[in-house]
């Protein structure tokens, strides 16, 4: 994206293990990552890898760690504006219509102000003429862009999308993940996306970070260097495919072996 | 081959087509279905237009864009839209009380009662008609509604704020607790004997009696409400940086507002129930003591004219809260049956 690079996120031997009543549960074991400015990375990995937990920390949603975690040079504490997520499922507030959802993120700010930047934001994603809705009557597609544009509106340094696209059907799939790419694009946020999907990790991503299970640690962290916008027949794309579940399929042989 | 290709041609336009429709019907989901139809011609042209995107795309984003409207039954669908909705639906509610009036009109006109255990429905309108001109019923009834209005509110604002404070913190739900869940359990006409001992007879005894009433309601469906919060839209607010003031205002009490009305409607009806039994028990005023009076003087007439006030106010109060609720909650969609 950029000529310079800058870093954007940077997290130093991150580990977080959650206590239960009888067993202590290593979710992430020293997790070394550096995310240029403007970046987009995908995690990928198997269910269970700490994935989620990876991108909650990030987040600040989820305290009690050891490492570092700086975003642009500064350390993260807690959620903020400055970090935007979206979440699987939507989370659109059912009772609020679909603009004053998107513009949830900006009651600090003057109603005018938050008029243009919404109307910004639904053309971006193409619902302004849905802005009147509630969430309960859009589609799944729809109400997930909706749920993009509340988490921009901030403009924040990072965007966090924890499996985005998990939810929805292939067709529909295929054609967020263009939206998706059109709006990094435009925005030219950088972005960390958790998903299974390993064709949509190579097609949008400039790294695809593997990450390996219990405990969860970064396996391999591989450069994405095809030329935008991708084909997902080009020779390329089908090796570095490969070469990623590979990957994955030599995890799989104890990836059904639960140890508890 | 070629049939297969214009069938395919013809699903991809069907579908565009839906897609322009229920786009153009955007902001009016609810009345989806004549007027979309309608739109659909002209805005036809602009989407023809923009054929160039790749045709997976126009059918993904068809897809994409399809809005859910309400599902119409099986049996609507036989019967007909037409016949079951609008007043006509409304009207079938009417049905079985003009069955129990006409019932009531034959037996009382056929002498099969004595009139002073069943007057005739006409009588009791006669007497309504000189209740109202001649014994001051509006007085009774006044002050019954008076003592109703201020016991409910009492109740219910008080309910409302030990609930949102209980259910924000479970300190003060552990300190709460166990006293409001033992004096729950003394039914209101229990108090009674208590509160006339110590603040008479008065309006004010009624008045307290209907708080307690309305209270507990209040406050169990606020806090459970809140307690039923989902998680998630609470983090959505912490990203946010919302401040414990907005996330009460803009997450916790609209999520939680369903409950609070489920308590608020109940709270209504108890009061109007108690303070009828309140003045029944007491006091030389009201419409629960017009019961009791009645009764005592044989006045069978004015026995009717009272219940069926009773009932009538009750169902309006019940009404006009359902009224406010369905607007508050318009987001709110549930199974319609």
């Amino acid at each position: 994206m950029s000529n310079i690079p800058t870093v954007g996120l940077e997290i130093q031997g991150l580990t977080k293990t959650f206590n239960t009543e009888r067993l202590e549960v290593v979710a992430l074991e020293k997790v070394d990552l550096r995310i240029e400015k403007g970046q987009f990375v995908s995690i990928v990995g198997a269910s269970g890898c700490g994935k989620t937990t990876l991108l909650r920390i990030i987040a600040g949603l989820e305290g009690d760690f050891r490492g570092n975690i700086d975003l642009e040079g500064r350390p993260v504490k807690g959620p903020s504006a400055e970090k935007g997520v979206v979440f699987q499922e939507h989370r659109l507030l059912p009772w609020l219509t679909i603009e004053e959802n998107v513009g949830f993120g900006l009651v600090y700010r003057p109603a005018a102000e938050r008029k243009t930047v919404v109307e910004r934001y639904l053309r971006l994603v193409g619902l302004t003429q849905f802005a009147k809705a509630y969430p309960n009557q859009l589609s799944g597609g729809m109400a997930q862009r909706a749920a993009i544009a509340r988490s921009l509106v901030n403009k924040p340094k990072i965007l966090l999308l924890d499996e985005p696209l998990g939810a929805l059907d292939a067709m529909t799939r295929m054609y967020m993940q263009n939206e998706l790419e059109k709006i990094w694009l435009e925005e030219q946020t950088t972005m960390v996306m958790v998903t299974h999907d390993v064709e949509e990790a190579i097609y949008l991503s400039d790294v695809v970070v593997l990450m390996s299970c219990r405990p969860g640690r970064v396996k391999k962290t591989i450069p994405i260097n095809l030329p935008r916008p991708r084909r997902r027949d080009h020779p390329d794309f089908v090796g570095i495919k490969q070469e990623l579940l590979e990957e994955f399929q030599l995890q799989a042989k104890d990836y059904f072996t639960y140890e508890i | 081959m070629q049939t297969e290709d214009a069938r395919e041609a013809q699903e991809v336009k069907s579908h565009r087509r839906k897609n322009v429709a229920t786009g153009a019907d955007s902001t009016t989901t609810q009345s989806a279905g004549t007027t979309s139809n309608r739109k659909e011609e002209h805005s036809m042209s602009a989407e023809q237009v923009s054929v160039a995107k790749p045709a997976i795309l126009q059918v993904v984003r068809a897809a994409e864009n399809k809005v859910e409207t309400r599902p119409s039954s099986t049996l609507k669908r036989w019967v007909g839209e037409r016949v079951l909705s609008g007043w006509h639906t409304r009207l079938l509610g009417v049905v079985l009380p003009f069955l129990l009036l006409t019932a009531w009109q034959v037996s009382s006109s056929l002498h099969w009662v004595k009139p002073i255990f069943l007057p005739s429905p006409w009588s009791v309108i006669q007497t309504f008609r000189e209740m109202l001109v001649e014994e001051g019923l509006l007085t009774d009834f006044r002050v019954s509604a008076v003592i109703v209005i201020e016991g409910f509110l009492i109740g219910a604002v008080f309910g409302l704020a030990a609930g949102v404070a209980a259910g924000l913190s479970k300190t003060v739900e552990r300190l709460l607790g166990p006293l409001l869940n033992s004096i729950r359990q003394v039914p209101p006409l229990a108090w009674l004997p208590l509160i006339v001992l110590w603040v008479g007879i008065g309006p004010l005894a009624k008045g307290v009696m209907i708080g307690k009433a309305v209270f507990f309601p209040v406050f169990l469906n606020t806090l459970q409400g809140i307690r039923g919060v989902s998680k998630d839209y609470v983090e959505v607010a912490r990203i946010f940086e919302y401040n414990q003031r907005l996330l009460l205002r803009k997450v916790v009490i609209p999520a939680a507002l369903p409950s609070i009305f489920v308590g608020l409607r109940y709270g209504a009806g108890l009061a109007w129930a108690v303070v009828i039994m309140a003045e029944m028990l007491g006091g030389k005023l009201g419409l629960g003591y017009l019961l009791v009076r009645s009764q005592e003087l044989l006045l069978t007439q004015q026995l009717f004219v009272i219940i069926v006030i009773i009932g009538g106010v009750g169902f309006s109060v019940d009404v006009v809260l359902r009224r406010m609720e369905g607007n508050l909650l318009r987001w709110k969609k549930g199974f319609e049956g």
